[in-house]
């Protein structure tokens, strides 16, 4: 039992691996039905066929013949001369049956004759010797053999030709005559090689018209099942308004009406989940625009105030301090998770422009009064084509975090290199690194997460939590990457990578391209762009 | 210039426009303030002020069209603000004509010497002239002409002719020019320029679509040819 369906399983794997494709097998399958049965059925015929017809024209011919020869042989007086024998069978042959007739006797001077009606055609050569012996053999006469002799026959071929041979011996006092009969049966052979061509050529059509239908219904089945196909593919690509057209009640139909049903939940799933993430990112972002109005109002009032810092009460100058500090805080928070929501919505853009990398990195420490605590290693002359504004971004948020967590000096080296992935242009890569305790491994892969926070022990930061989320996210849209690790132990402390490519350009307009549709268009500018590039050439 | 600049700030926000004129009115200006973009043009009209701070987001008519319909007629500097630091909101304003923008929330200081330096642009320095084909730049009377008419330019597009026909045919990146003209540190939006350099020329070339004179020199950034 064990064994059976493993017999089974391998048999359909050994076909599925011959014929690989469907529509094949249902050819093959619906040419072997219409073979075997085509076949059969034209056996079954030709053989009965044959049968009737070779038994009619023999017992024709053999009826025929022992009316002749009881009427011409019967007759012939007891001693006979060759002449006389010849005339009885040229008699016999005129038969309308159409045979040669031979017959045998012993003649007055007691010699055996044997005279035919055609000499060339039927000599006492072509009877079979068993024939011979079977129609010369005297049988006693008992009650179920009423006579001594009996007429036989049988079938021979000569000269390729098929042939009816019989004999009879005529009933009597001894010698009596025996005859032979020679019946062509050449013309039953051709009609039956005829019915045969008939047979063959049904049998052909048949297996062509089984393989024609094999192919109608191979390709009807198979159409729905490859228009399913394309649509399980399309809704992979993620075009989930994906449906077939459903007609008639049969499986394929029941198929495609589940395959419908299940796309449209998908759908409706995607749809609402999208919706969901649309709605709170929409959350995070309204807040945020909301909070800058009276942001503006309080950040241009804690000037006024920070500037009459002096002239106020001591009792009260400490309260407008922290007033003027965390004000500041909270438009960093403001100002970061507006980047982060813009990220997020896809509507960040990059403005690019050619810079010297090194100047940039200069400027960058200079403006934040770093410069004392910043060893730079960078070659003027080093050109990107890059947001300056997000590089700006990049940096402070890297330097930054280096000059807090790992302390001065802190180390910027800028090199260029070929891109490690084989793209086309050279690849920034500006490391920093600082001379801290590195980063405990188990928060290496979290440094870039939104609002994380190391651990309870690690003192609480200035920054918003989002500097180095924003960071990566500024990379990224340039097409680049930044990773950290830490140094060799001994040699310092954690090591931050900024790659970028020297030109993001091309990322740009894919991001473009992208992001390009429900965020709005500037089509004047972009046409600005466009001239600019071509009015050169 | 020794007198106090004459300010018309367009916010509609009572608690960020009482603020703002509070600072500005501290850094020494002199402030008229409007709630909304039709009061803002009337009072344009009546009391002529030198330079216009105006915020995007307004009730009734927007601050693109405000910028717009001032341009029309006008060609005192403007400075947008822009409470959402999209970058549509930005190409779109400096399209309007907006000489700078300044992103919400507004740092007082950034304000004003984004004022002080637009204002810087209409002080005159030399007093000679040159000739660009039928452009004639005169610099002591800080006029432009074209074919003998006057072009009618604002103090930020004569600031970047002037400094790029102080350095014909020699071509200036666009830092170097967010320095010279908007007087940005660093960081300057390149944006500003290619907008003042797309206002400039559908002023001054012939066909505006292909420059013969302000020419864009790919990779660096632009320059002004010298009569051919």
């Amino acid at each position: 039992m064990t064994d059976a369906p493993s017999f089974g399983a391998r048999l359909r794997s050994r076909l599925a691996g011959l014929l690989p494709s469907l529509r094949l097998r249902l050819v093959v399958v619906f040419a072997l039905v219409a073979l075997t049965a085509a076949v059969s059925a034209s056996g079954i015929a030709y053989w009965l066929n044959r049968d009737a017809v070779l038994t009619r024209a023999q017992n024709a011919a053999l009826n025929d013949f022992r009316k002749a020869m009881e009427d011409n042989a019967g007759n012939l007086p007891r001693k006979v001369d060759c002449g006389q024998l010849r005339e009885a069978a040229a008699k016999m042959a005129r038969s309308s049956q159409n045979y040669q007739v031979l017959l045998v006797d012993e003649t007055e001077s007691g010699k055996r004759c044997a005279a035919a009606s055609n000499l060339d055609d039927f000599a006492l050569g072509d009877v079979p010797d068993r024939l011979r012996h079977a129609v010369e053999e005297k049988r006693p006469v008992t009650k179920q053999n009423k006579h001594p002799y009996h007429l036989y026959w049988q079938r021979i071929t000569l000269d390729g030709d098929p042939y009816l041979v019989g004999g009879a011996k005529v009933i009597g006092e001894d010698p009596t005559p025996t005859g032979y009969l020679l019946k062509s049966l050449a013309p039953e052979r051709d009609d039956l090689s005829s019915l045969g061509w008939s047979l063959g050529i049904a049998t052909g059509l048949a297996l062509i018209g089984a393989m024609l239908l094999a192919q109608a219904a191979a390709t009807t089945v198979l159409r729905p099942v490859r228009r399913l196909g394309d649509a399980a593919r399309r809704l992979g690509e993620g075009k989930l308004e994906t449906r077939l057209r459903v007609s008639g009640t049969d499986e394929l139909a029941e198929l495609s009406r589940t395959f419908n049903d299940a796309a449209a939940s998908l759908e409706q799933r995607v749809a609402e989940l999208s919706a969901r993430e649309a709605s709170s990112r929409r959350f995070v972002a309204d807040m945020s625009h909301e909070l800058r109005t009276p942001m503006t109002a309080i950040s241009a009032v804690t000037e006024v105030l920070e500037e009459e810092q002096d002239n106020l009460d001591p009792m009260i100058a400490p309260a407008v301090q922290l007033v003027v500090s965390e004000t500041r805080r909270l438009n960093d928070l403001v100002e970061n998770l507006m980047e982060v929501t813009r990220f997020d919505a896809g509507t960040a853009r990059l403005v690019l422009d050619d810079v010297d990398v090194a100047d940039q990195v200069t400027a960058c420490i200079d403006a934040r009064a770093w410069l004392d605590a910043v060893e730079l290693d960078a070659d003027r002359g080093i050109m990107a084509r890059l947001d300056p504004r997000r590089l700006d971004v990049i940096l402070a948020n890297l330097i930054g975090n280096a000059l807090k967590h790992g302390g001065s000096p802190v180390r910027v080296s800028v090199h260029t290199r070929e891109r490690p992935d084989g793209g086309d242009g050279d690849e920034l890569a500006i490391e920093v690194a600082d001379q801290g305790p590195g980063i405990p491994e188990d928060v290496l892969p979290h440094v870039f997460d939104r609002f994380y926070k190391a651990s309870a022990s690690r003192p609480r930061s200035e920054g918003s939590g989002l500097g180095l989320s924003i960071a990566l996210e500024n990379a990224h849209i340039h097409g680049g990457e930044i990773t950290a690790h830490n140094a060799p132990s001994g040699e310092g402390g954690a090591v931050f990578t900024l790659h970028l490519p020297r030109d993001a350009r091309r990322v740009a307009e894919e991001w473009e391209r992208e992001n390009g549709e429900g965020t709005g268009e500037h089509p004047r500018h972009g046409g600005d762009r466009a001239q600019d590039e071509g009015e050169d050439r | 210039m020794a007198r106090v600049p004459f300010l018309l700030l367009i916010e509609d926000d009572d608690a960020v426009r009482t603020a703002l004129e509070m600072g500005l009115t501290r850094q020494g200006h002199r402030v008229a303030t409007a709630a909304s973009g039709e009061d803002g043009l009337k009072l344009l009209r009546e009391q002529r002020p030198d330079l216009i701070v105006l915020d995007v987001m307004l009730p009734g008519i927007d601050g693109f069209e405000v910028c717009r319909r001032i341009r029309r007629t006008d060609q005192l500097p403007i400075i947008l603000l822009t409470a959402r630091s999209d970058d549509i909101d930005v190409v779109v304003g400096l399209e309007s004509g907006a000489d700078d923008y300044v992103v919400k929330p507004v740092q007082g200081r950034v304000l004003d010497a984004r004022i002080r330096a637009v204002m810087r642009r209409g002080e005159r320095e030399s007093n000679d002239a040159a000739t660009f084909g039928s452009l004639v730049i005169d610099r002591a009377a800080m006029t432009v002409t074209k074919n003998g008419e006057d072009l009618q330019l604002t103090p930020t597009e004569l600031r970047l002719l002037l400094e790029l026909s102080r350095r014909p045919g020699q071509a200036l990146s666009r830092q170097q020019l967010l320095r010279l003209v908007w007087e940005h540190d660093y960081l300057g939006d390149s944006r500003l320029v290619d907008a003042c350099v797309q206002r400039l020329r559908a002023k001054v070339e012939d066909v505006p679509s292909s420059p013969t004179l302000i020419r864009t020199v790919r990779g660096v950034g632009y320059r002004l040819d010298p009569p051919q």
